[in-house]
């Protein structure tokens, strides 16, 4: 099979959580003898070449970051640019990666995205959803492997199967909910949260303003 | 300014016209601003207004003035076209933009992480659209965009409904 990949993310590429996800998850899938084209939205240029790419193919995975609750803005952009297939023979897949850790975050998005290949043109092909990924572009080599292992794996079971299962990408979602015990770790680690946030801000962005600075607290009634 | 009718539709639209025309006589504390005319990209996803300039986007274009409106307003109302089944994508920028009003220190709330708010703010919203799109969907979308943001949805309705948006911003 060969799968057109379009990156959703606004991000740069170097500093794109998803795209470090979509590199793990195409070795797998390469490993089965599969090839693939990657392409970004963040990259507007190429556009048009996308729009190409979206007529030439039938098998699409669009990957994106979360952006409140759905889509980002800026994949919407594109997609409204896009004429919808007519031999409604395209199988349309997504790959949603999000912050927070519970897959409960991201079924809001998923129930759009089982909507959207209609609009497209195309037949829904299942949603492999996965929280967390906050920390990938901010830890140590060695815990970005660990974090993105799963996903060479699911690269493999995508070509296999030819699509995401609802019963495995339910699986690869966990945990749906935080348990009451990671509930409880985590409000009580709130300052080594705080430390942690604020060596990111510090080391890596290169700020020393307070996190919760509230610039605008003047306008608020 | 009690209330914020924020439209990515333009003033002439039809339904517009007649939607202002309403306001004027139901909700005359009511601030009516059109985006079409303004700059207002895509959020970039950088982290910057909550790690680098904690609470300010980095992008300098017509949001800022925007936001700070949402801070001050009772409710804001979204008035936009759909598209694809859902909000267009000029809407959905805005409401992409609304994370320096987040801080990046989280919580848990039912067993839910959320980002701790910025400000002491309840930010209520209700969506007013034209076209087809799932009614149901649209509340299910609004109402989880206001839980992860401390906020309050006050539901989303096709124009045809724009009665029931007023009784709910009267009653908000």
């Amino acid at each position: 099979m060969h799968l057109l990949i379009v990156s959703c993310t606004p991000r740069a590429v170097a500093a794109s959580n998803t795209d470090k996800i979509l590199t793990a998850f195409c070795a797998g899938f390469e490993a089965q003898g599969n090839t693939t084209e990657r392409h970004y939205l963040a990259r507007r240029d190429t556009w048009p070449q996308i729009r190409a790419a979206f007529e030439q193919n039938d098998d699409i995975l669009f990957a994106l970051p979360l952006f409140v609750e759905c889509v980002p803005g800026i994949m919407l952009e594109f997609l409204e640019t896009l004429t919808p297939k007519t031999e409604q023979k395209a199988k349309i897949s997504f790959l949603v990666q999000g912050g927070f850790v519970e897959g409960c975050q991201l079924r809001c998005c998923e129930a759009y995205l089982e909507t959207l290949p209609a609009y497209l043109g195309g037949t829904y092909n299942g949603t492999l959803l996965k929280g967390g990924m906050f920390g990938v572009g901010f830890v140590t080599p060695k815990q970005r492997e660990a974090a993105l292992a799963p996903f060479v794996q699911a690269g493999v079971q995508f070509a296999q199967n030819g699509c995401f299962e609802k019963q495995k990408a339910t699986e690869f979602a966990k945990p749906e909910y935080l348990s009451k015990g990671r509930a409880l770790v985590l409000r009580f680690s709130k300052p080594l949260q705080k430390l942690f946030f604020e060596k990111i801000a510090k080391e890596q962005m290169h700020s020393a303003e307070p996190l919760d600075a509230t610039p605008f607290l003047q306008y608020v009634k | 300014m009690e209330y914020l009718i924020v439209s990515t539709l333009p003033p002439q639209h039809e339904g517009v016209v007649e939607l202002v025309g309403q306001l004027a006589d139901t909700l005359p504390q009511a601030e009516v601003v059109y985006t079409q005319q303004m700059k207002i990209s895509a959020c970039l996803g950088c982290n910057s207004c909550w790690l680098k300039t904690p609470g300010r986007c980095p992008i300098h274009d017509d949001y800022e003035p925007l936001m700070l409106k949402f801070l001050q307003a009772k409710a804001v109302v979204f008035v936009c076209d759909t598209k694809l089944g859902f909000i267009s994508y000029q809407t959905k920028n805005l409401f992409d933009r609304i994370l320096p009003l987040a801080t990046m220190y989280l919580t848990v709330v039912d067993g839910q992480m959320r980002h701790i708010p910025r400000y002491r703010k309840t930010l209520a919203a209700a969506v007013l659209y034209t076209g087809q799109s799932d009614n149901a969907y649209l509340n299910h979308w609004l109402a989880r965009a206001m839980l992860n943001l401390h906020g309050v949805s006050l539901g989303a309705y096709p124009f045809e409904e724009k009665g029931a948006a007023f009784d709910a911003l009267a009653h908000c």
